[in-house]
């Protein structure tokens, strides 16, 4: 029987407890100890036992004589394989690193980074709320938002299916938008049960309420969005489309992700599930499961190619962030909108190094450059506010 | 989003090495009696979590592995053969000693003290003094007397102390 684990939170509660004069419930509860081992123990605390004793420890000059020593030791070189679920751990490795290791240098400069005022922070849920009469909302945790058939949490939005008794007809329908910043993500359900997960740094025009019979139609205006989107069969067949102000993307029901960012030359598509066909003014290409459409932005030129994996196209909606043979320039953009933060890559051959890699969106940035750092292809890094150098 | 386990950096190393170093390395002295020997195995524990990359699910979790892991070495030790031909050590001790009572009820002792103290080191120097000693079961008026103060600075100290705990006792008591 191994208790170790309830040391730190039997101890806690002691400690609380003791202090404000009040009852040990779960110390007193607990069948660790027989009654004469509990007094006794809690006689040693009270009388102080071991304080005096702890007190002569001098943490601060043990830990600086413990620094040198792992930091004199060589660090292990990077371990392809990893430690449990692949997503839970940030995991990024340089290609040209692992094919090409007799070109590195084995004994890894253990340079400090410097940080001098660390203000990246993790993305969280949060999005700006715009009403058809143009007033802004803000959503994010434990924020309520409640109107008519809107309903959200602060970390995702609804919009209920009107009553039959709810008047649709005749006038325009409203519209409102949904707009995530950088270092946010947010998750829309759509009237007719559509659902969107929105990222960093997109928006989306979307109707309150879709009219029968009519083509449902949405607006992404920039961004990226992952569509789940609801069959025709269950609108009398009304079809759904996705405008963006370069194409439009027609659906039957299915799962694709679409990718339009504004300082990006490309709009990509990828099919998930279903069938989706992508125009533009003068072109049109309909895809299958597992292709992709990418149109050039200065050429208005469209083309179709088969991604191998799927997953690291759509992983950032279930909070990983996938890479296969990225340069590290696109994996830094993509970590700059979660992480909100501006990122400067001094040197311009590693801006195009390549890197395989996968890690969850709930790391730290920290985390994450420990990471590469461990791949010994970067010496070091600098955190300025929320400013990034790469060194 | 989903939680992960977090790999250490040699910032959030430090954070760790603070909070536990120092009640591993008298947790060790327990069993052996040394306190630079005590220390040394403290140290052995970190770098190989260090080293190997070990992570944890929570920090309930990192403590108790720790504790173990410091345990195990103790242990070791103690049945070695460089022990035992360098001092003369007693069964009977040694069977005591591995016993799940001896480390649990040792572990709990030392982490609920070092708990104690940091909480108490937070406190004007007044008032640490007030909770030191109703920590010690001394009533108020024991108290008053001890410390040549009314009863009522008692209970005002007790207050303030409350009130400045407040974030770290309810934070020690969520579930």
């Amino acid at each position: 029987m191994d208790n170790s684990d309830k040391i730190k939170p039997l101890s806690e509660e002691l400690a609380a407890s003791l202090i404000k004069n009040e009852s040990t419930s779960d110390f007193e509860k607990s069948e660790i100890f027989d009654e004469e081992i509990k007094s006794q123990i809690l006689s040693n605390i009270k009388t102080g036992e071991y304080s005096d004793i702890l007190k002569g420890i001098e943490t601060k000059k043990d830990w600086k004589a413990f620094k040198k020593k792992i930091k004199k030791r060589p660090k292990k070189s990077f371990r392809l394989w990893s430690y449990g679920a692949a997503a839970s751990i940030v995991l990024l490795i340089s290609i040209a690193f692992v094919f090409n290791k007799t070109d590195k240098k084995q004994d890894l400069d253990f340079e400090e980074p410097t940080i001098v005022n660390n203000n990246i922070e993790v993305g969280t849920d949060k999005a700006t709320l715009t009403l058809e009469d143009g007033s802004d909302i803000i959503l994010e945790k434990g924020q309520v938002y409640k109107s008519n058939n809107i309903s959200s949490n602060g970390e995702e939005i609804l919009y209920s299916p009107k009553g039959k008794r709810g008047k649709v007809t005749g006038n325009e329908v409203a519209y409102n938008m949904l707009t995530i910043p950088r270092g946010g993500q947010f998750y829309i359900t759509l009237a007719d049960g559509t659902k969107v997960w929105l990222n960093s740094e997109s928006k989306l025009k979307y109707p309150v309420t879709f009219r029968r019979n009519e083509t449902r139609k949405v607006e992404l205006i920039y961004g990226e969005a992952y569509f789940d989107v609801s069959p025709s069969t269950n609108h009398r067949g009304a079809k759904f489309k996705v405008f963006h102000q370069s194409q439009e993307v027609e659906v039957l029901g299915t799962e694709f992700n679409m990718r339009a960012y504004k300082d990006e030359t490309h709009i990509n598509t990828t099919l998930v599930e279903g069938k989706v066909s992508v125009s533009t003014a003068n072109a049109n290409e309909v895809l299958v499961p597992n292709q992709q459409s990418s149109l050039n932005l200065e050429t208005s030129k469209i083309s179709k190619a088969t991604v191998a994996d799927v997953y690291n196209i759509v992983s950032w909606k279930d909070g990983v962030f996938s890479f296969e043979n990225k340069p590290l320039k696109d994996i830094f953009k993509v970590l700059s909108r979660w992480y909100d933060m501006d990122v400067i890559i001094e040197n311009t051959v590693k801006k195009e190094e390549r890197f395989i890699g996968t890690f969850n969106k709930s790391n730290s940035i920290e985390d994450i450059l420990t990471a590469i750092k461990s791949t010994g292809f970067i010496n070091t890094y600098e955190i300025n506010n929320k400013t990034l150098t790469i060194k | 989003m989903r939680g992960g386990e977090k790999k250490f950096t040699l910032k959030s190393y430090k954070k760790l090495f603070q909070s536990l170093y120092p009640q591993l390395c008298v947790f060790a002295y327990k069993y052996l009696n040394d306190l630079e020997l005590s220390k040394d195995f403290a140290q052995e524990v970190f770098l190989k979590v260090w080293e190997d990359k070990i992570t944890f699910q929570n920090e309930n979790h990192a403590t108790g592995f720790f504790y173990k892991s410091v345990k195990n070495k103790c242990l070791n030790y103690l049945k070695s053969k460089q022990y035992k031909t360098t001092e003369r050590y007693e069964l009977a001790n040694l069977e005591d000693y591995e016993t799940e009572e001896f480390y649990m009820s040792e572990a709990v002792t030392i982490e609920t003290t070092a708990v104690i103290d940091k909480a108490i080191n937070k406190l004007p120097e007044k008032a640490a003094q007030v909770i030191r000693l109703s920590i010690e079961d001394y009533t108020n008026n024991e108290i008053a007397n001890e410390l040549s103060i009314s009863v009522n600075t008692v209970k005002d100290h007790k207050k303030v102390a409350y009130r400045k705990l407040r974030g770290f006792l309810s934070f020690l008591t969520v579930k």
